[in-house]
């Protein structure tokens, strides 16, 4: 269940600024989702960028090989905002059944 | 690439070697976790094994920066290689009949060819 709601987490932070793998895996363990590692990040960035919903910049870092920066582009708002759309719905009708089982 | 390399998989054998310098410069337990990787990701492999070069050299990137950033491989992969890998290779969840078909039929004319 977690693996949607992590990829639009990810477009989420990505959607507000131009951002890398490490800080976009600290931001969500802030978040909460501790067990988050750099490598889930990373194959959720992988798809985002095989599915067109962001661009990427090579920048040099101060230590070790360039960073690859994610910026995100019109086809990923478009994703973004119906992931908050779906997220939206789920989170009602979740709210509904719970409240009902009582 | 020419049909040389193409058949002999001379390309490949080149930028395996590329990947090995590389991996060298890498701490011990990194070493350790992209020997899991490969072990984990051959099985995606396409009949020759050229799918995977790009995905090689993505994880390898990944594994450097990270590297350099002092943190230890367990912090940057957590416990699950295998499923980091099925990930990277795209291959979410039970194989289809048909990818089943055509490893069966892969595997056949490899065993036929005497690997």
């Amino acid at each position: 269940m977690l693996k949607g709601v992590l990829e639009g987490s990810v477009l989420e932070i990505i959607s507000r600024e131009e951002t890398y793998g490490y800080e976009i895996t600290r931001r969500l363990n802030a978040l909460g989702f501790t067990d988050v590692v750099e490598g889930t990040v990373y194959t959720i960035l992988l798809r985002l960028e095989k599915n067109k919903l962001v661009e990427t910049t090579k920048k040099p870092s101060d230590m070790g090989p360039p960073r690859k920066f994610f910026m995100i582009n019109e086809a990923g708002r478009e994703e973004l905002r119906k992931f908050w759309e779906k997220w939206e719905f789920v989170n009602s009708k979740m709210s509904e059944l719970k409240e009902r089982k009582q | 690439m020419n049909f040389w390399d193409k058949i002999t998989g001379n390309d490949m054998k080149k930028e395996m070697k590329a990947f090995d310098a590389r991996v060298q410069k890498l701490p011990a337990d990194y070493q350790t976790a992209w020997k899991e990787i490969n072990a984990h990701l051959w099985p995606h492999t396409d009949f020759t094994g050229r799918n995977l070069m790009p995905i090689f050299d993505g994880v390898l990137g990944l594994l450097e920066e990270t590297a350099a950033e002092g943190q230890s491989v367990q912090e940057v992969l957590g416990d699950d290689i295998k499923g980091f890998c099925s990930a990277l290779a795209g291959n979410e969840g039970a194989k289809s009949y048909r990818d089943k078909w055509r490893k069966q039929l892969n595997d056949n004319i490899a065993k036929k060819l005497g690997k």
